[in-house]
């Protein structure tokens, strides 16, 4: 069945690497090095950065092989490694001593931007909420955000990568829909009643 | 499907199912999801309100270029190498041949000891989609394609090429000189080599080949897609490597799509008779061979390293080079991909169903991209319209 197809792909790919075979791991770049790269984006501007971290991430990947597991999700597993790596480098470059805790770093979403297709489907009323909704949102809730519909990782995945608990996680996400959800609406809602009284004023004389 | 009876939009979003519909984009998925709203209509502007939702929750995506990703992967070779670790460096040269295959084509490299001695950057440099169409001679230098169907002949010594017309000379020296053609997207070549074979080469493709064959076996690398139709030398053997798969002829006609983006590479046979070669998953990494009769198609699964055979209609597989696509009951996503090669443009898919409609018929692509496109739409339920970066649409009608 095709609908299995990627997922299935996948898995093969993970566990002929796991069980020794070396020749799938430039099938398993291939695959990731871009939403990897566009992960680390999100983190730093600085592309030479995250290109140095994804490059370590990889060679973690060979020299900690053995310690992998069949049941790990390759991506999960190549995302948590890459931010782990890139918080890594960020403090070192603000040289600070403490490690960066997760309050502490910015998290981009470019949501708003060059989505022209999707956003065209709103009146500018509604682009306009939409960008302060989102921009309103935390680093966290942009990062779980993230993490869900771009990467489309698990809620238990993401609870991993972001240090919560699972309903935290789902609560976090959850909130950013509601929020998004009233700005779909309040401005249909005004605009229905806008239509409304439109009609209203037309047929009033006929009558 | 009652489960969804009570469900709100955030469930929706909640639920694996639906996010897979939204992330894979499967037909499978869209069958099962549009089945399921005829059926209960109430749940339409749910489903619908969750979709927007999902599309206004993603966001740009920031993208490595190909030379950047291919630079990338060339460093992580490099590290693991200086990290002292003599086994990672040894398996990471197998690993560097098939990223070599995802960029080039040209895999068996270490394999076969191959006669190409040139280094794999100098190929990596340049990829078709990016590249314009051209010939590179062994010294290095480029006489650039400007036709969109070119023709190169060599002489019997390959001292000498004709080039569209113009000649040109080239020194022969003792070991073999490689040169290489590139066909960028939009483009086609014809090309004669000294021992007579002939090559067409389709689209996005490029072929590397001595100028002239001095050992005893004829040699040449293809990435993207090929015709051939090989001059008779039973002493002298005449190998296509494409990517992960090696095709040993003596004198026959053939076709080899092997395009970098594809999972499988497909062989057809007209005629004569042609040995496929490759290495399977296995423990061992055993040598398997196939022989194939004339009308007969073999696909290399690349990833499970499998063949599947079977008998075909070839002149649909080769009519490409008369400047014609032919289909018969072809997905319309695998004939679109094909027309995205030939006129170097974006094709997109509205509804990931319309990609399974079956597509037959003959296309002229003496046409423009528009005229073949306003073709499918008479034949098939579709619309088409172009977007302001000069992508293609293709909607339901």
């Amino acid at each position: 069945m095709p609908k299995l197809d990627k997922r299935s792909d996948e898995r093969l790919l993970w566990s002929r690497f796991l069980n020794g075979d070396d020749q799938v791991l430039s099938l398993i770049y291939l695959q990731y090095s871009n939403p990897l790269f566009d992960y680390g984006c999100r983190f730093s501007k600085n592309t030479d950065l995250v290109k140095d971290c994804i490059q370590e991430v990889f060679c973690n990947l060979l020299r900690t092989r053995k310690n992998l597991s069949e049941t790990d999700n390759v991506k999960f597993y190549l995302l948590k490694s890459l931010k782990r790596q890139i918080l890594k480098e960020i403090q070192k470059s603000s040289n600070k001593l403490v490690s960066i805790n997760d309050q502490e770093y910015s998290f981009e979403l470019l949501l708003g931007q060059n989505n022209d297709d999707q956003l065209n489907e709103l009146n500018e009323v509604k682009q306009q909420a939409l960008v302060e909704a989102l921009e309103s949102l935390t680093d966290r809730q942009k990062e779980a955000i993230y993490l869900r519909f771009d990467r489309g990782l698990e809620y238990n995945e993401i609870s991993e990568i972001l240090n919560l608990n699972y309903q935290s996680a789902r609560a976090l996400i959850h909130r950013a829909i509601e929020k998004l959800r009233e700005v779909i609406h309040i401005q249909e809602q005004k605009f229905t009643q806008i239509l409304f009284s439109i009609l209203m004023s037309r047929t009033r004389p006929v009558l | 499907m009652d489960k969804y009876k009570d469900f709100s939009v955030a469930d929706f979003l909640d639920d694996p199912d639906f996010m897979r519909w939204m992330t894979d984009q499967d037909h499978e998925d869209d069958i099962f999801w549009n089945e399921y709203i005829k059926l209960n209509p109430s749940k339409k502007d749910q489903i619908n309100e969750a979709k927007l939702v999902f599309r206004l929750l993603q966001s740009r995506e920031n993208k490595l270029t190909l030379s950047e990703q291919y630079d990338l992967w060339n460093n992580i070779q490099q590290a693991s190498k200086s990290s002292g670790k003599q086994i990672v460096f040894q398996l990471l040269k197998y690993a560097a041949v098939l990223i070599f295959v995802f960029f080039l084509g040209a895999a068996s490299y270490y394999y076969y000891q191959s006669s190409f001695s040139a280094h794999p950057l100098q190929f990596a440099e340049t990829f078709p989609a990016d590249a314009g169409a051209m010939v590179i001679l062994a010294d290095g230098s480029k006489i650039s394609l400007r036709k969109e169907m070119s023709e190169i002949l060599y002489s019997k010594n390959g001292d000498q090429l004709v080039v569209n017309n113009d000649t040109i000379r080239q020194k022969s020296e003792i070991k073999e000189a490689l040169n290489k053609v590139i066909v960028s997207y939009g483009k086609k070549s014809m090309i004669v080599l000294s021992d007579g074979t002939k090559v067409w080469l389709n689209a996005g493709s490029q072929l590397i080949y001595p100028a002239a064959f001095i050992k005893e076996v004829r040699e040449v690398s293809l990435v993207g897609e090929a015709f051939f139709d090989v001059a008779k030398n039973p002493e002298r053997p005449f190998i296509v490597k494409a990517a992960d798969v090696n095709v040993q002829v003596l004198g026959t006609r053939f076709d080899i799509s092997a395009y970098p983006e594809d999972k499988i590479i497909q062989t057809v046979l007209e005629e004569g008779k042609i040995t496929l070669k490759y290495e399977d998953n296995g423990l061992f990494k055993r040598d398997h061979t196939v022989e194939m009769a004339p009308n007969q198609m073999v696909e290399f699964d690349r990833l499970l390293r499998e063949t599947t055979s079977s008998v075909v209609n070839v002149s649909k597989y080769v009519s490409w080079k008369e400047g014609m696509l032919e289909f018969e009951k072809v997905d319309l996503i695998k004939a679109l991909k094909q027309i995205e090669r030939f006129y170097n443009v974006n094709i997109m898919l509205d509804n990931q169903q319309i990609g399974t409609y079956k597509l037959s018929g003959k296309l002229d692509l003496k046409n423009t991209a528009e005229d073949v496109l306003n073709i499918i739409k008479l034949t098939l339920p579709v619309n088409w319209q172009r977007k302001t970066n000069g992508d293609y649409l293709l909607t339901k009608k």
